[in-house]
């Protein structure tokens, strides 16, 4: 019976992930906590493994698209991973209530960003960050590269730029990528709430590519975490495989309902779930 | 290999290893069913690689769900691996770095879980 619950939890996270474009380990860590009272740690690690599940599912999709940007995600993965490995690694020392009350800080960061990124978050094309770099460069074949500006300074950053755009600010991009992978081996999650805006509008790349973009880079940067939760004994296999089958499920199906579902109030009910769910977590971290 | 071309090739790959590992996971679940084990039961089995071939060999639930649990996660890698050799072969020296120091950024990874 749990682990048919569990199918289901991990399938509802997998729909609710893939159709707001967000990981499903803001829910399923809470699910597997709060619902069937697994230590943080252990929820942490089979996240890991549902996250890994999304976002390889999405990015192959994306990349036989074309969407998303190879070179400068896997240019970035270099550092998500790197930090990946630090949090997993501080995730081991750190106290679970502490882990808890961060957590649940997450939850409410996450709520709040969707509820006035909007905007941000639904735009078709946002273009670049700096005046007159959102042009393909005269001349610049489809699916070719901007050329680069060898004046410019930043000669890795503009191999790294797409069709129709200059990536730039590459080290506010690293530091962001850093970040992103801290937070994904602490709580479980993909961090591409912090990945997608950091691409976007500090780094000039177009939403649409950003979001691609994150999810290819979720898969790595999951997987050094991950591995150190494996070695460590933090995964449990018994509530990782049904929960994974679950969300790979519920992603997949989540592809055909997208046209069907009012977004609006799905972000509405996500949004009052993650409240709920912060101080539920809150709660559970307090002495 | 032409940009575009060189991405849905990798595409192409991870979709396939993606199916395949959420496949492997599957059977492991299938077989927590069919020997009622539920996934709150404890203890859990460890991770032991030394032990693992054998335990797929010999088709226990442990070495399945381990098996397919390892496909998941080693899945992104081997999109890093099918990168690699993707750019070292069109020539793309500094990407075909930027791979490799993904992957032993990720070796690193397993080797301090390991370890610690």
């Amino acid at each position: 019976m749990a682990e048919l619950l569990l199918l289901i939890g991990g399938g509802a996270a997998g729909v609710f992930g893939a159709l707001l474009g967000l990981g499903g380990g803001l829910l399923i860590v809470p699910l597997l906590t709060l619902g069937f009272g697994l230590q943080l740690r252990e929820a942490v690690g089979a996240s890991l493994v549902c996250v890994i599940v999304t976002s390889s599912a999405a990015a192959s999709v994306y990349l036989q698209r074309d969407q998303a940007n190879l070179r400068l995600g896997m240019t970035l993965e270099m550092f998500t991973a790197l930090a990946a490995l630090a949090g997993g690694l501080v995730a081991f020392l750190l106290p679970e209530k502490l882990l808890a009350l961060m957590f649940a800080a997450l939850l409410l960061y996450v709520a709040a960003t969707m509820a006035r990124g909007r905007a941000v978050e639904t735009g078709a094309y946002v273009g670049t960050a700096t005046p007159g770099a959102g042009s393909a460069a005269p001349g610049a074949a489809p699916g070719e590269p901007t050329s680069a500006d060898p004046s410019d300074g930043e000669g890795l950053a503009a191999a790294l730029s797409g069709p129709g755009y200059r990536v730039h600010s590459m080290g506010r991009g690293i530091a962001g990528s850093l970040l992103a992978g801290l937070v994904s081996a602490l709580f479980g999650v993909g961090g591409g709430i912090v990945k997608v805006p950091i691409m976007n509008l500090v780094m000039g790349v177009p939403l649409r590519v950003a979001t691609a973009t994150s999810n290819l880079m979720i898969g790595v940067t999951a997987s050094a975490g991950a591995l150190v939760y494996l070695f460590r004994g933090g995964i449990d296999p018994y509530v990782a495989a049904p929960t994974a089958v679950g969300v790979f499920i519920g992603a997949s199906l989540a592809a055909r309902l997208a046209h069907r579902v009012n977004l609006g109030f799905l972000r509405l009910l996500f949004g009052a779930t993650l409240v709920f769910t912060a101080l539920e977590m809150a709660l559970q971290g307090m002495p | 290999m032409k940009r575009g071309h060189f991405e849905r090739t990798i595409g192409l790959v991870l979709a396939v290893a993606t199916v395949v590992s959420v496949a492997l996971l599957a059977i492991g679940a299938a077989g927590m069913a069919a020997s009622s084990i539920g996934p709150l039961d404890r203890p859990f089995p460890q991770f032991d690689v030394a032990r693992l071939p054998a335990d797929v060999a010999g088709l226990r639930l442990a070495g399945l769900l381990w098996l397919g649990l390892l496909a998941v996660i080693l899945t992104p890698s081997l999109r890093v691996v099918a990168s690699l050799v993707g750019f070292a072969m069109s020539g793309e020296r500094r990407m075909a770095g930027v791979a490799l120091v993904v992957l032993a950024v990720i070796c690193l990874s397993a080797a301090v879980g390991a370890g610690g």
